[in-house]
């Protein structure tokens, strides 16, 4: 965009971000000060009722309130410094249109050209393609959102938008190891990053952004580059290499060892989630493998079912037999002896 | 005589500062960065890239911006 007059427009809206920012920065101070008169106001209530309570010698009453005293002087003391140092933070001069310009045309020198959204009021460079390690993520746009500069202290304002998308198997919102839903973390350059925007250095901000994502740190990613590629288990999410994958055949997806089993009758692979625990042996088996005991209805590998019958069923069925057939047996017995009475 | 510095290292940075008259960038790099590789940084004079014995001026406006920052994850 190497049109002079577009550049001076878009250092305008720049100009006006930059003056609200700085706005913004007054009124949270102004706030805070509102806060702190309410608290010195509460003070005075709490100093009134203590003069009340000792002029009618009410020493109960005056304990109370001066405890209550106490409480707020504690969050004078907290309040106050910061309120002070606030007060203190050095404030910068909005820039100058000239400046503005100059920064914008040597942001299209560092990064090629940039570009202006006017419905979002967004500038946008573009980074040349990123692979850190072997792991290729492609080229991300950087878009600094103009319209949100005044909440700097609060939220990010600007995005991390992948071009080329390659991101984590386990986290498609992870497009880079410290990108996390267009979200960069900004790690040790947070500090460089908000002075370079309140001071409406553009070209440092964007090359400070370019200097995080081109360079990978181990210690905190999202994920980490080890974990990028892979297949993530569909049961816990953790990222597999093609040759420790394994495939449930009844839902058709890919586990870890460690959400896989098998079959203890077909010895068939299944998923955790598409096996079922027989009710009597406590072992694994698929829905082909199972029945339902007829006796008690409990769920059972077919090794275990006996003619539809379960192992305590039968147990119980063969029990029963017996007691029947010693009670037929005493019976006969008792007959045989007792002599007959006619 | 003055230069305006700008030090995009850390918690960032931007003041003038004296230098001696004849104080070339590297020397300059050497003097506030030491310690630090050249290379690993992005060095600017008036916003235009330029060779390590070019010699400072007056209100020159010098920015060093590292080229590896370590992000994180929150």
């Amino acid at each position: 965009m190497k049109d002079m007059k577009k550049l001076i427009q878009i250092a305008n809206i720049v100009q006006t971000a930059l003056v609200n920012l700085h706005k913004s920065q007054y009124l949270q101070l102004l706030k805070q000060i509102r806060d702190l008169s309410s608290l010195l106001k509460r003070l005075s209530i709490e100093a009134k009722k203590l003069g009340f309570a000792l002029s009618r010698d009410w020493s109960l009453a005056a304990d109370r309130c001066s405890h209550a005293l106490t409480s707020v002087l504690d969050e004078l003391a907290y309040v106050s410094p910061r309120i002070l140092q606030r007060s203190k933070d050095p404030r910068h001069d909005v820039p100058k249109l000239a400046f503005l310009v100059q920064e914008l045309q040597q942001l299209q020198l560092e990064f090629g050209q940039i570009a202006f959204s006017k419905e979002n009021k967004s500038i946008s460079v573009t980074t040349e393609s990123i692979a850190l390690g072997d792991v290729y993520l492609g080229p991300f746009s950087i878009e600094l959102q103009l319209d949100r500069l005044p909440e700097l202290y609060h939220h990010s304002v600007y995005r991390i938008v992948a071009l080329e998308p390659h991101p984590a198997a386990c986290d498609i919102r992870v497009t880079h190891p410290h990108v996390s839903d267009e979200k960069l973390c900004e790690g040790d350059g947070c500090l460089a990053i908000r002075k370079a925007l309140e001071q409406g250095r553009l070209c440092d901000f964007f090359s400070l952004v370019n200097s995080i994502l081109t360079n990978y740190n181990s210690g905190s990613p999202y994920v980490s580059l080890d974990n990028w590629e892979g297949t993530a288990c569909y049961e816990c999410g953790y990222t597999m290499s093609s040759d420790d994958i394994w495939h449930c055949s009844y839902c058709d997806y890919d586990y870890c060892e460690e959400c896989i089993t098998s079959c203890i009758c077909c010895q068939e692979i299944v998923c955790t989630g598409c096996s079922v625990e027989c009710e009597y042996c406590g072992d694994k088996a698929c829905h082909n493998c199972l029945g339902k005991c007829s006796e008690c209805d409990s769920t059972c590998c077919i090794k275990c079912l006996e003619n539809d019958i379960c192992p305590s069923c039968k147990e119980e069925m063969e029990t029963q037999n017996e007691d029947q057939e010693q009670t037929k047996q005493e019976s006969q017995e008792h007959n045989l002896q007792t002599p007959s009475t006619s | 005589m003055k230069v305006m510095y700008i030090n995009n290292d850390g918690g960032g940075f931007a003041d003038y500062i004296n230098v001696s008259e004849g104080t070339t960038v590297e020397k300059f790099f050497c003097e506030n960065m030491s310690g630090r590789e050249a290379q690993d940084y992005l060095i600017r004079v008036n916003r235009q890239p330029v060779p390590k014995d070019y010699v400072l001026q007056e209100n020159d406006r010098v920015t060093i911006t590292p080229t590896k920052i370590e992000g994180a994850a929150v």
